[in-house]
């Protein structure tokens, strides 16, 4: 197939230009276009259409084949020159592929979902503008770029998840997500800063790449040895700590995942594309350009830090009555799983799994859309008072949406990892490799994996709750209300075309020939490449038939106690703890947020009654002065004056007298001073 | 024999009268004729001490310069008067203050 597509430099370059800048062309389209056009979801999808078509060709020639790197000079400043180019590796072209395809459906799907929203156009807008950012900032070359695009990436986030900003909670929401990831953002900013001055490079192939700059640095006696300067190795620690709040800023880890959940006030749409699928995968994938820079003390928080967002969030999904929050936390615990199994080494199965995930979160995602979607209008039809996203109303809605149904349990499969799909050839890949490092460790790291195991567990338990109280069982609001009316269907082929599309993708024939063994995925043998270890243990064969058999049992349980038992709610303490998400809102409310405010006031109050009132004294201090100084003025120095020339006029008054012009006086003042001297003399 | 003293209050009253008509005549030419009664009580003195100096009578002569002066003088000063009143149509001093302006 290369022999018909041209491939040179030239045309490699072209074809990725083309596919980033056909959304960005696209988003300008429609920014332009007049107020709620339908032409916008068009203009929008064939530019996506474009982009997967480009992504396609660039994945046929590069994957597994060469890496493709272009580089242009972009400025200077001194003797530092700053390039701006194109890197594309295995890992980019995956990206670039996998964001194109799952924003694809998505576009589709928008297309009906959004049909009715008054900012129709707009709404395009912002999906293209996603979509160059996320584009872009996979195949960028530069450290720099690659923040700017991290930032547009987070930035247009802000946009969708505010894009109802009409209501409060979405304007509450999409401040939270903007924030939080303003700290991860300054993390990111901060480890740039730090590889530059230590590398003198943005060049992320040099820093990076096979034997780059960072593979060959050394950390030796207390210094971070690069080849034109030493650090102490507390920078190194430094770059370390910026990355990760980056990455667990805009991959929702612990502790800063709790913009994820309220995040879901955006379309759904907009969640199954940005929320679930493609944004805040972009931490994994930063993790892994930057790969080679971690020790393995550091990759071992990761892991940590991964497990235990995982088991969190998990544990939390398992009380949530939100259709749409259960399926956040239960992406918070899959990116979990991914960073943990970054943190284990397992590089290729933490990249594979971001793969799979994409696929079958963002299908679940598009099939909650759909019942949220009908739940409204049953809502609507009937005036009721209810959330159309609260699973506690629904029930036995498999026969009213078959297609839907039939997705979101191939998705549902696919989270919880059963054989068949492509989640169990990931997830199964991340465990077995937890364990086996584990192995290598203390016992206390044992923790990790066998926590991961649990969360798988309670991934099949949670995932089954929410299917079997949205789709088995009876409809909730027909008990309440027996005369409801609903005309409910899957909808038009906007909506089961996508379903049907990402349905396939979840399932194992796309990534593997082979159903059971993750070694044989073409995915997973392409990203092999970074120190991946073969090994033959008894993990092998342990872990996914013990997952499987125990998660086959989970889910009868639950599906046993949702369906035949109705269990309804519980409160013991544990119940609490989940319902509230771990208090992490209450906490960072009670102490971040009241500790913001508290400084912020007694800023205020420094700068209102210190700051302000030393500028008064001065102000007082200098009027006083001033007021001083005019008395002065006034009194003294044009008191002097006057009196000069009050004395000038009666002299020149006195003499004036004398000087009439009249021959006679002059006579007569002459006689009188002759008299006078005569007089004077004759006293003396 | 009139007395030395006799002469002198002749010209001491001579002296006044011909103050009292500068100083008070409205007319340029009785002025001028107050000066000329001042400056002959000045002659006056002259040839009355001269009576000191019989042998040169320096007294009697100096008087003759004086009397030749004075009608010099005088003549400067009619002068005067006359292109005064030319230019003012009129020899009140008193009228004639443009120093004064």
């Amino acid at each position: 197939m290369e022999k018909f597509i041209p491939g040179t430099e030239n045309d490699l370059l072209l074809y990725t230009l083309i596919a980033v800048f056909a959304p960005l062309l696209a988003a300008i389209i429609n920014f332009c276009l007049p107020a709620n056009r339908k032409h916008a979801g068009w203009v929008s999808t064939g530019a996506v259409l474009t982009s997967a078509a480009m992504a396609a060709i660039l994945f046929i020639h590069i994957w597994e084949n060469k890496t493709f790197h272009v580089q242009q000079l972009w400025f200077g400043i001194g003797d530092t020159k700053v390039f701006a180019g194109i890197w594309l590796n295995n890992l980019s072209v995956m990206m670039l592929g996998l964001v194109s395809l799952i924003a694809l459906p998505v576009h589709i799907y928008s297309i009906a979902y959004m049909h009715h929203d008054a900012r129709f156009n707009r709404y395009f807008t912002y999906l293209s503008f996603f979509c160059f950012s996320m584009l872009a900032l996979v195949v960028v070359d530069s450290l720099i770029l690659f923040y700017a695009f991290w930032e547009l990436v987070g930035f247009s986030s802000y946009l969708l998840i505010g894009f109802w900003f009409t209501r409060e909670a979405a304007v509450q929401a999409n401040k939270k997500a903007f924030i939080m990831n303003r700290i991860g953002d300054v993390g990111l900013l901060a480890a740039i800063i730090i590889l530059f001055s230590h590398f003198h490079t943005f060049d992320m192939v040099a820093l990076f790449g096979e034997d780059g700059l960072v593979a060959n640095a050394a950390i030796f006696n207390h210094l971070w040895i690069a080849p034109n300067s030493n650090l102490p190795v507390a920078w190194h620690y430094v770059v370390y700590a910026g990355i990760f709040l980056a990455v667990a800023a805009k991959s929702a880890q612990f502790p800063l995942h709790s913009w994820l959940p309220d995040a879901m006030e955006g379309p759904t749409s907009v969640s199954a594309l940005i929320h679930a699928a493609t944004m805040v995968a972009a931490g994994v994938f930063l993790l892994g350009r930057v790969y080679p820079l971690f020790t393995a003390e550091e990759l071992d928080a990761f892991a940590i830090i991964g497990c235990f967002t995982a088991f969190m969030a998990a544990t939390i999904a398992l009380t949530q009555n939100d259709l749409k929050r259960i399926l956040a936390y239960s992406t918070i615990s899959q990116l979990g799983f991914m960073v943990m199994a970054m943190g284990v080494g397992a590089y290729q199965s933490s990249l594979f799994h971001l793969v799979t995930h994409a696929f079958f979160k963002c299908l679940l995602f598009l099939a909650a859309g759909v019942v949220i979607h009908e739940m409204q209008h049953i809502k609507e039809e009937n005036k009721l008072d209810i959330n159309p996203q609260s699973i506690l109303y629904m029930g036995g809605l498999s026969g009213k949406l078959p297609v839907t149904c039939i997705a979101a349990i191939i998705g549902a499969m696919a989270l919880i990892g059963l054989p068949g799909t492509s989640g169990y050839l990931s997830k199964d890949s991340i465990l077995i490799q937890a364990f086996e490092w584990s192995d290598s460790k203390g016992a206390y790291f044992k923790l990790v994996p066998i926590t991961a195991l649990i969360t798988a567990l309670l991934t099949a338990f949670y995932v089954t709750r929410l299917i079997a109280k949205v789709f088995f069982g009876d409809f909730k609001l027909s008990l309440v209300n027996p005369n409801l009316k609903f005309h409910i269907s899957d909808g038009g082929w906007n909506y089961v075309l996508p379903l049907i599309a990402l349905a396939l993708c979840s399932l194992f024939p796309l990534f593997s020939s082979n159903w059971l063994q993750y070694e044989d995925s073409w995915l997973f043998e392409g990203l092999g490449k970074i120190g991946y270890a073969d090994t033959e243990s008894v993990y092998h064969s342990l872990i996914p038939g013990v997952l499987t058999a125990s998660s086959l049992v989970v889910i009868a349980t639950a599906f046993f106690l949702y369906i035949r038992s109705k269990a309804s709610a519980h409160s013991g303490p544990l119940f609490r703890v989940s319902y509230n998400e771990w208090y992490v809102d209450k906490d960072y409310n009670k102490f971040v947020v009241q500790g913001v405010l508290l400084l912020s006031n007694a800023l205020y109050w420094f700068d209102r009654n210190i700051i302000d009132g030393i500028i008064n004294l001065f102000s007082s201090i200098t009027k006083a002065l001033a007021a001083l100084s005019a008395w002065a003025d006034r009194y003294i120095v044009d008191g002097v004056i006057y009196l000069l020339t009050v004395l000038v006029r009666r002299t020149g008054n006195f003499v004036r007298m004398f000087q009439v012009g009249r021959v006679q006086y002059y006579l007569y003042s002459m006689l009188a001073a002759v008299l006078i001297l005569f007089i004077l003399k004759s006293m003396i | 024999m009139i007395a030395l003293s006799d002469f002198l209050i002749i010209s001491a009253a001579l002296f006044c009268i011909g103050l009292y008509m500068i100083v008070s005549k409205r007319n340029a030419i009785q002025i001028l004729i107050g000066i000329e009664l001042m400056l002959n009580a000045g002659i006056l003195n002259l040839v009355a001490f001269g009576m000191y100096d019989r042998v040169d009578n320096s007294g009697q002569i100096f008087a003759l310069f004086a009397i030749v002066l004075a009608a010099a003088t005088t003549a400067v000063a009619l002068a005067i008067i006359l292109n005064v009143y030319r230019r003012y149509k009129t020899i009140d001093p008193g009228k004639i203050n443009a120093m004064g302006e």
